[in-house]
Formats: C-alpha cells, sequence, structure tokens
C-alpha cells in the first residue's frame, strides 16, 4: 500500500485534522457537561479518542525526524484502539444496556486495545504490526501498516463497530422524534468514519499511508453536536425505558411467564416465581405443560380461565394467556398471565352459603313460628309473635338482597327499562299500601338503567310508604333524564328519616355505639354504588324526605 | 390640489423619532455593555493584550498564541459564569440572570472555543497543546462525581489560603509566557523568567481583588482567602507589599539587563497604577469595579510600551 503525498496535500491534510479536532473537543465538552446522564462518559471518551487520534497524525506529519514520526504514529494507537470501546460502551449505556458495563465486561473489552498499546509501546509492531517505511521525493516520509495483528485490530473495531448500531438502531424505529433523530444522527456519526476507513484500507485516498478516518470524525463531531443541540442528546435520553419495563414486568402484582413459539418458558416475573414455588432456573426453559399443568385446559377455554399453581395451597388464579406477534403480525411467543383470586373466591363461596340461609332456613323457620303461634290462646300474644316473625322474615329478605347485590358486583351491569323497575315497585307498594296516595311520574320506556336498581327502589318506595304516618299519607315518585343520566326522586310526606341513620349511610361505616336500625338504606347506597349512582338525602317542609337517586342511562341516548 | 400637513406635528414626530432612536442605542449599549461583563469577554481581549506583552518583552514572532489564550480565557470563564450560575443568583443576581438567559448560546460558544483553542495550540506542538489542556484537565481534577477522592482533593485546594489564589496565578502564568514560548520554539530565559514572575503575582493581587466582595460568602462556605483571614485593611497592606516587590523585581531586572527599557518603564506604569487601586481597597465597596480595572492595568502597560517603542525609546 503506497501512497504519494504532496507538501500542498499535507497542508490540507492538517487543516482538515485540526477542524475534526476542534468539532471532537467541543462536543466531547458538551457531553462532559451533561454528565452523569447515561452514556456522557463514552461519548467524551469517544470523541477524546479521535481528537487524539488526529493529533497524533498531525504531529506526526509536523516532525523532522523519522523516530519522532514513529512516536506519534505508536501514540495513535491508543486512540484508534479506544474509540470502538467507547463506541460500544456509549451504545450499551444511552439504549440502557448499562448491565452489560460491569467492570469484568469492560475489562474483557479492553484487552485487544490493551495488547495492540503494549505492542505498540514496545516495539511489538516489529513481530505483529508491521510498520515500514521509506524516505521518498522531496523527503516525504512513507509508511506502510499491516500484519495480522493489524487485521484483529480491524476485526475487532468493525466488530465492535457493529454491536454498537444494534444497539443504537432501535433508536431509528422509535416513536419519539428526538429518539429517531438521535438514532439517525448516531448511525451517520459512525458511518461516515467507516466508509472512511473502508476506502482508506481498498486505497481508495492518496494521503501517503496517512490514515484519513480521523478526519471523517469531524462528520461525526457534527453529526454528534447536531444530536446534542437539536435532538437533545444525553438530555433526553432512552436509557430508562429498558429498566422501566424490567422493572414494570418484575414488580407487577400479576404473574407473567413469557413462552417462545414451542411452548417453553423464556422468562417468568418475580410474583409468577413466587407463585410456583420453584427455583427460576428450574423454570426457564421448561415446557410450560410441566409448570403449568393445565395450560391446554386454559388455552381451551378461550385462552382464559381459573388456575391452581405450584404446591396446592388452595390458591385460586385467575389467568389469561396472550399471543404475542412480530411487526409482520408473526407469532413468536405467548404470555401467561395471571393474580390471585382466592380471597375472592372464598367470598363468593360463604355469599353462596348465607343466600340459601337467608333465603330457605329463616323463611322455613318462620313459617313454623307463625303455624304454632295461631295455636295461642291469647289473641293479642299470638299477633304479636306473628307480627314479629314476619319482621324477621322481612330482616331474611333484605339480607338476600343484599347478597343478591354483592353478587352482581362480579359482572357488567345488566340494563332494564327503568319505567318496568318503578312500575314493579309502585305496583307492590299500592297492592300493600292501598290507603296511600301514590303519584307516580312514569319515565319513558326507552329509558334503561342498572337492572340493580330494582332492590334500590324498592327499599326506597316501601320505606316511604312504610313509615308514613298520618291521615293523608302521599308517596311522590318523579323522574328526570338527560342524555346521560336519569334521575328518580322518591318523596314522602311522613316523619323524616332520623339524622344518625343517613349520616352512618353517608360516612358508609357502623360502630357498636352508632348505627342504623336495619339494612334498607344499606342496600340503597350499595345498590347506587354499584351502578355508578349517588343518592342524596333531603328534608321536605314541613315534614318528610325527598331522596334523590342519580344514575347513569344504559340505553345509549 | 394640495395636502396640508401640520408642522408642529411633524416637528414633533422627529423629535420624538429621535428620541426613540436614541433610547434604543442606548438599550443596545446597555445590553453590549452588559455582554462584556458579566460573561467576562473584557477579559478575553486583556489576555490577548497579555500574551502580547509576553511577544513584545520577549522579542517573539507573531504566532497563533493570543488568540489561542483568548479561546481559552473565553472557554473558562465563560463556562465557570455557566456552572456559577446558580451560586451567583444571591450575590450577583443580574449576572447570574444574564447568563441563565444565554446559558445554552455560552455553552456551546465555549465548547467550540474550547475546541478551537486546542486545535490551533496543536500548531505550536505538543508542549503548546498541553498548556492548552491545563483548563481541561483542571476540569477532570475538580470533578469530584467520577473520581471522588482526586476530585474532593483538588476541591479543597480552591479553600486553602494563598494556595488557592496561587494556583489560578500559577496557571495563568504558565500559559501567557509559555505558550507564545512554546510557538516560536525558543527557550525559557531569564527575560522570561522575570516576564513569568509579572504575571503571576499580578495575577496573584488580582485574583484577591475580587475575593474582598465575595469574603462574606466566602467566610460561610470555609474558603479561606486574604480578606476573610486578615481583613480588608491588612489585605490593602498585603497588595501594597506584593504590588511593590514586583516593582523592586522590575528594577533589579532592567540593571541587570535583563529587561529592555520600554518594557520595564510599561510595567513599573502599570505597577504605579496598580498601587492606585490597592489604595481604594477598604475605602469602596464596588470591588466588581475595581477588578475589572485592576485586569485594564494590562492595556496600560501594553499602551506605554508601544508609544515609547514608537518614538525609539
Amino acid at each position: 500500500m503506497w501512497w504519494l503525498i504532496s507538501g500542498r496535500n499535507t497542508v490540507l491534510l492538517t487543516t482538515l485534522l485540526l477542524v475534526s479536532i476542534a468539532v471532537g473537543t467541543g462536543a466531547a465538552i458538551l457531553a462532559w457537561r451533561e454528565r452523569p446522564k447515561p452514556g456522557a462518559l463514552p461519548l467524551v471518551a469517544l470523541l477524546a479518542a479521535q481528537a487524539w487520534w488526529s493529533t497524533c497524525i498531525v504531529f506526526r506529519l509536523q516532525a523532522d525526524t523519522i523516530p519522532a514520526k514513529l512516536q506519534w504514529l505508536q501514540l495513535g494507537w491508543i486512540g484508534v484502539v479506544c474509540v470502538p470501546v467507547a463506541w460500544l460502551c456509549f451504545a450499551l449505556e444511552y439504549t440502557g444496556r448499562d448491565r452489560y458495563l460491569r467492570a469484568p465486561y469492560v475489562a474483557a473489552l479492553a484487552i485487544v486495545p490493551a495488547i495492540t498499546v503494549v505492542l505498540a509501546a514496545f516495539g511489538g509492531h516489529d513481530l505483529l504490526v508491521v510498520e515500514s517505511y521509506t524516505t521518498g521525493p522531496g523527503d516525504v516520509v512513507h509508511f506502510e501498516q499491516g500484519g495480522p495483528w493489524y487485521a484483529v485490530v480491524a476485526g475487532y473495531t468493525y466488530l465492535l463497530g457493529l454491536f454498537g448500531v444494534a444497539a443504537i438502531v432501535e433508536l431509528v424505529t422509535s416513536d419519539a422524534i428526538a429518539f429517531r433523530g438521535q438514532g439517525i444522527t448516531l448511525l451517520i456519526g459512525l458511518a461516515a468514519p467507516w466508509v472512511t476507513n473502508v476506502g482508506f484500507l481498498l486505497g481508495a485516498f492518496g494521503t501517503g499511508g496517512v490514515d484519513p478516518t480521523p478526519i471523517a470524525f469531524a462528520v461525526s463531531g457534527v453529526a454528534y453536536l447536531g444530536a446534542i443541540t437539536r435532538y437533545q442528546l444525553l438530555e433526553t435520553n432512552p436509557a430508562p425505558r429498558r429498566r422501566a419495563r424490567r422493572l414494570v414486568f418484575d414488580g407487577m402484582r400479576e404473574g407473567a411467564i413469557v413462552l417462545d413459539t414451542d411452548g417453553h418458558v423464556v422468562d417468568a416475573n418475580g410474583y409468577a416465581i413466587d407463585a410456583l414455588g420453584i427455583p427460576r432456573g428450574a423454570v426457564l426453559g421448561e415446557p410450560v405443560e410441566r409448570i403449568v399443568p393445565e395450560y391446554d385446559h386454559l388455552r381451551d377455554e378461550s385462552t382464559a380461565g381459573h388456575l391452581r399453581l405450584g404446591d396446592d395451597d388452595g390458591r385460586t388464579y385467575d389467568a389469561a394467556v396472550t399471543d404475542v406477534t412480530d411487526v409482520h403480525d408473526r407469532h413468536i411467543g405467548s404470555i401467561v398471565t395471571f393474580h390471585d383470586v382466592s380471597t375472592y373466591v372464598r367470598q363468593r363461596q360463604r355469599l353462596e352459603v348465607l343466600n340459601r340461609i337467608l333465603r330457605h332456613n329463616i323463611r322455613t323457620e318462620t313459617n313454623v313460628i307463625h303455624g304454632y303461634a295461631e295455636r295461642f290462646a291469647d289473641g293479642d300474644a299470638s299477633r304479636i309473635v306473628q307480627e314479629r316473625a314476619e319482621r324477621i322474615e322481612a330482616v331474611g329478605e333484605k339480607g338476600r338482597q343484599a347478597v343478591e347485590l354483592f353478587e352482581r358486583t362480579r359482572g357488567t351491569h345488566t340494563a332494564r327499562p327503568l319505567a318496568v323497575i318503578l312500575d314493579e315497585c309502585v305496583e307492590a307498594v299500592r297492592e300493600s299500601y292501598p290507603d296511600i296516595d301514590v303519584s307516580y311520574d312514569r319515565p319513558a320506556d326507552h329509558i334503561a338503567v342498572a337492572s340493580v336498581l330494582a332492590a334500590v327502589f324498592d327499599n326506597l318506595i316501601e320505606n316511604a310508604a312504610t313509615h308514613n304516618e298520618g291521615d293523608e299519607r302521599t308517596v311522590m315518585i318523579e323522574t328526570r333524564a338527560d342524555a346521560d343520566d336519569v334521575t328518580v326522586v322518591i318523596a314522602d310526606d311522613g316523619p323524616g328519616i332520623d339524622a344518625q341513620e343517613t349520616d352512618v349511610i353517608r360516612d358508609g361505616g357502623e360502630s357498636a355505639l352508632r348505627h342504623g336500625s336495619g339494612l334498607g338504606l344499606w342496600i340503597v347506597r350499595w345498590g347506587t354504588e354499584i351502578a355508578d349512582g349517588r343518592t342524596e338525602f333531603n328534608d321536605r317542609d314541613p315534614t318528610g324526605t325527598e331522596v334523590t337517586v342519580t344514575v347513569p342511562r344504559l340505553d345509549g341516548a | 390640489m394640495s395636502s396640508q400637513t401640520d408642522s408642529p406635528s411633524l416637528a414633533w414626530d422627529g423629535t420624538r423619532s429621535v428620541y426613540s432612536t436614541l433610547a434604543a442605542l442606548f438599550a443596545y449599549g446597555v445590553r453590549a455593555k452588559n455582554a462584556l461583563v458579566y460573561s467576562s469577554a473584557y477579559l478575553v481581549f486583556i489576555a490577548g493584550v497579555e500574551v502580547a506583552t509576553t511577544m513584545i518583552a520577549l522579542s517573539l514572532p507573531l504566532s497563533p498564541a493570543p488568540l489561542v489564550i483568548a479561546l481559552l480565557t473565553f472557554a473558562v470563564y465563560v463556562g465557570d459564569r455557566i456552572a456559577d450560575a446558580e451560586a451567583d443568583a444571591a450575590t450577583s443576581p443580574e449576572r447570574a440572570a444574564f447568563v441563565t438567559r444565554y446559558r445554552r448560546l455560552f455553552s456551546i460558544g465555549t465548547a467550540a472555543a474550547y475546541g478551537l483553542a486546542v486545535a490551533l495550540s496543536i500548531l505550536g506542538g505538543p508542549t503548546a497543546l498541553a498548556i492548552a489542556l491545563i483548563p481541561g484537565a483542571f476540569w477532570i481534577l475538580y470533578a469530584s462525581d467520577w473520581l471522588p477522592s482526586l476530585g474532593r482533593y483538588f476541591s479543597r485546594l480552591k479553600e486553602i489560603l494563598v494556595v488557592n489564589s496561587a494556583v489560578v496565578a500559577l496557571a495563568w502564568a504558565v500559559c501567557v509566557v509559555c505558550l507564545p514560548l512554546a510557538y516560536a520554539d525558543r527557550a525559557f530565559t531569564p527575560t522570561a523568567a522575570v516576564i513569568f514572575g509579572y504575571f503571576f503575582l499580578d495575577t496573584f493581587v488580582n485574583t484577591e481583588i475580587p475575593n474582598l466582595r465575595d469574603r462574606e460568602g466566602d467566610a460561610a462556605n470555609g474558603v479561606s482567602t486574604l480578606p476573610v483571614v486578615f481583613g480588608v485593611r491588612r489585605t490593602r497592606h498585603v497588595l501594597y507589599a506584593l504590588d511593590l516587590c514586583l516593582v523592586a523585581g522590575i528594577a533589579l531586572a532592567f540593571y541587570a539587563g535583563v529587561l529592555d527599557a520600554a518594557m520595564t518603564v510599561g510595567i513599573l506604569v502599570g505597577l504605579a497604577y496598580a498601587l492606585c487601586l490597592a489604595w481604594f481597597v477598604g475605602r469602596t465597596e464596588r470591588y466588581g469595579r475595581l477588578a475589572i480595572a485592576g485586569e485594564a492595568k494590562h492595556l496600560l502597560v501594553v499602551a506605554v510600551v508601544v508609544v515609547l517603542g514608537a518614538v525609539g525609546f
């Protein structure tokens, strides 16, 4: 590899190298000021290394003696071999792969550069990096470099460069404009010296054996400066994204097992490992059927259902399988996610038992009391016992309504025409209390609300009738609707609800000393909440109560 | 057909236009003054003049040394202004606001200036490059985040009496004297030693003058400076003593034939001016202006030397 370099070319080469040094140093200072942001220090090292490489070439061109030129040639190797290591460190740290930058890994990366510097410093270049020179016309010195170790260094440099590109290239496909800009400018910054070096190795430049690659670093410096000033390189950096995703994956209160296309476990988060009760090492790589025996059943059940995992400790998990696809919509794996629903399942079982007791046992026992009370000789005593038995049955009925309310919280709301619900309630009250004047403003037939509100209105209307007194007793039911909500106002002219009753309901809790007298108002509150509505209690003048229930319409008006 | 004009109104409009032009010019002037003072850009020019003084004293050929020193001064001083903007908000709110407003511009400008200075210094050879890298080396040494023990050690130097100002004066004297020598590839002669001593002591004095203004803050931060340790009056006496030592040293150098007459007179005039400024220590609170006046002494020195040279002295 021989090149002729004239005096004029030397001036041009020196000028270009100085530009590269100025741009590189300036960019290094801007990067230095961004410490300790991810990637800042490796970028400083990268820019400083290229500036040093260029500096050594300038001094080599300026040197008067052959030993001095050789000395700068050897010193230049420090910059040459630091560039790829710094580039890879920057790419890894900037993209959040800093776990690969622990001291042992960086030390391993530095082995080839260290050997190169030692060989250059202690004369090893005679053995591994062949460097010869000849003085041509005009005392211009020509250098030739090559040899086995030179090839190793070149290959190593290109390899690390490629690894860095692989890390950076994901930025180019980012949704964020800033990251796309950063990715493109960084790749331009790498491509410029890369292309130049390839050209140099192929003999495309007449630079007298001087590697012009550092000159191209001026382009890199400008690209990095552009990335820093225009695309907030280092200021807005993607490093936390990878860590944050991992953090969320590992820390979420839901188990996640990642499967490949063959159904082998390739990843699992901490929750999943705890739930399985198997060491992580024994989980990864195993077929999913061995880890989650009910997996096939789960897939058959439209990819969702209940699971039992690990030691059968009675825990039940609600699970789902989600397919993972690539950008071409090809199936590349699956994620099994699951969360513990044991408490919920146990509560549901208890409610079912409670419902049976309230529905059958209390009614059966009160019927028996009723029957025996009829045999009492004392008519008053018989009547009082029968009334109390009816009250017990009524309490049981309300308890059953409450249990049914809780049952309905599991699913989505079932819509039911409001008019039908109110018709049933009004009819029942008119039948039970024929002497009460029920004024009913019937809503339009198409207005629908959550069916759970039947219990709410049943209790409110019955309450307005039951606790009414006087000769002329009235219950008024008014409705009004807008585009989103419907409001039902139930008013009476009775004595009104005791303030303690409504306060307890409003506060949402009872104590031994402060409690309501029954379940009716609780059913009103719980039912309205389940229907995503609200209830308001107001006193009427001169007497009575006005309860306003506002709930969302479910008829899609 | 004619159009009538309202002459008084026109006259008023004209006057108002003149006033608005003057007001705009005044605003530009104030802005330019702020830019020069708050960014310490005036030091850039003075630094170049100091290198020119060295080159005249040592009869060195023209070189990029003054430009390199000017760029380094801009990078270092404005870079420090950017870094200290938050801390300056309490003591110099106007300056801090100015620097904060143009932070991005200054940041890029100082980085470019330092890059250019390093590139130009390479033309002076390895020694010139090493001198240009001195500020960068200090930035790295003072940065306590990546070499905590080393950074803390060097940061503590800022707190030690005399050492803090001496380090600044030494770095400055090395740059101002050795950089033009490196470009000219000349040896460090006795004349160079005299000029080096002059710049070292003079810079030391000029470093302690701003410390008079900052003495309360320095005391609170545990930084030992002459005003903090000895008080204002004794500081004035120390500055007198240092300037008088310089007068004696310059006179001796002249009698030993190390320094020529024009340079001797120029420096002595400058030192007389410095002694006058030292008289104001403790008699004014405008130490910021006193510091600027102290730096401006180098303009007086080079002006006297040039005039004397022109008249064949």
